[in-house]
């Protein structure tokens, strides 16, 4: 495992809160307390990010934000499991920000197509297509379920809606891209 | 739609979270499986996604912290200036009101009066004009030499609330 980096705010920004400069209060945790959470927690949204969103680099700057607002949360929560539901929760909100931004209508009514995984992601092979012909918010909800393994309270928790509501949407979901993952399959693949 | 769970679902969904489906799986729930639809769905979304978490997280690209704990101190600093400058806003529209309040009071009442001090002033004695101490005593006395003492105190003021505005505008 790596060592955390040494972080020495005073060698690295100068004078930046020194002097007369206002009391800003403490951070959640100190930079290697950070570090340590970084190192497990990145991987794992970076590729809800891109999965979700079907673009690595937006993926990028998402993941950096979504960091970023945790550390200036005045209150996240506590523990390294409810902390990482707290950052894929604000990671959730900007993405919907950011799809919303694009386009100013309702996430539920965004057509699968505008924001599908591009052909040259490095998605699975079967998985990425069909995860293409979903919609954002079924992506989302598939991923929490199955790839993160959250229970249907934590992904409402992290997306917002309803608790009841989720079983619902996430059968839904589940149902049709199974019936895409069977349909692939079948599907004799080309040869490039 | 019909969402009735099968009774076997959460046996099976334990398993592929644990990662022990299908080595630990019993032939009978393995039978049943095959047989599912709800089951089967839940198997194949689970281990499609499951893959895709485990190629996505071998590819990101990820950056150290340290610039980002450094990023979120700096925003942290920005927002308590931020908000340790919004009661001196408040205290500057504050401080412009009165002035201007006081400005309008004085012109209002010049307006009512007439500009009466000034033909006063004219027929001052040459023996009062240079003592103002004696000028302020007898403003005291008289309500229309008080004015002599307001317009430069509400100059002053309005001098000073400038430069108090202009020095607490700055950013620091």
């Amino acid at each position: 495992m790596k060592e955390p980096l040494p972080m020495h705010r005073e060698s690295v920004l100068p004078n930046v809160l020194a002097g007369d400069a206002p009391r800003v209060e403490d951070p959640p945790m100190d930079s290697d307390a950070f570090a340590g959470f970084y190192e497990r927690s990145a991987r794992p949204l970076w590729a809800y990010l891109a999965r979700v969103s079907g673009d690595g680099a937006l993926a990028d700057d998402l993941m950096q934000e979504s960091f970023v607002r945790f550390l200036c949360a005045s209150q996240p929560e506590e523990g390294e499991v409810a902390g990482r539901r707290y950052l894929f929760r604000i990671a959730t909100n900007l993405l919907r920000d950011h799809w919303r931004r694009r386009r100013q209508v309702s996430i539920e009514e965004l057509p699968e197509e505008l924001y599908a995984v591009s052909p040259s992601s490095t998605s699975a092979e079967l998985l990425g297509p069909a995860l293409a012909r979903m919609r954002p918010r079924e992506r989302q909800l598939l991923w929490l379920a199955h790839a993160e393994g959250y229970t249907h309270r934590e992904i409402a928790e992290v997306t917002g809606l309803a608790s009841a509501s989720i079983r619902l949407l996430l059968f839904r979901a589940r149902r049709k891209i199974a019936n895409l993952l069977r349909e692939q399959s079948s599907t004799p693949r080309r040869q490039p | 739609m019909i969402t009735r769970a099968c009774a076997h679902e959460n046996e099976v969904a334990e398993l592929l979270r644990r990662g022990q489906w299908p080595a630990s799986c019993s032939p009978e729930l393995h039978a049943h499986v095959s047989g599912c639809r709800s089951c089967g769905d839940l198997v194949l979304v689970t281990e499609n996604f499951q893959r895709a978490r485990a190629e996505a997280t071998s590819t990101a690209r990820i950056n150290t912290p340290g610039a980002l704990w450094w990023r979120a101190q700096l925003r942290r600093r920005n927002a308590a200036v931020e908000r340790i400058n919004k009661p001196i806003l408040g205290a500057q529209i504050f401080a412009l009101v009165i002035n201007l309040f006081i400005v309008v009071a004085f012109l209002a009442y010049q307006a009512r009066h007439g500009l009466g001090w000034l033909s006063w002033l004219e027929q001052l004695p040459e023996a009062y004009k240079l003592h103002i101490d004696q000028l302020g005593q007898f403003a005291l006395l008289n309500p229309g030499w008080s004015l002599m003492v307001l317009i430069p105190a509400v100059a002053t003021l309005a001098l000073l609330g400038g430069v108090v505005v202009y020095l607490a505008s700055e950013k620091p």
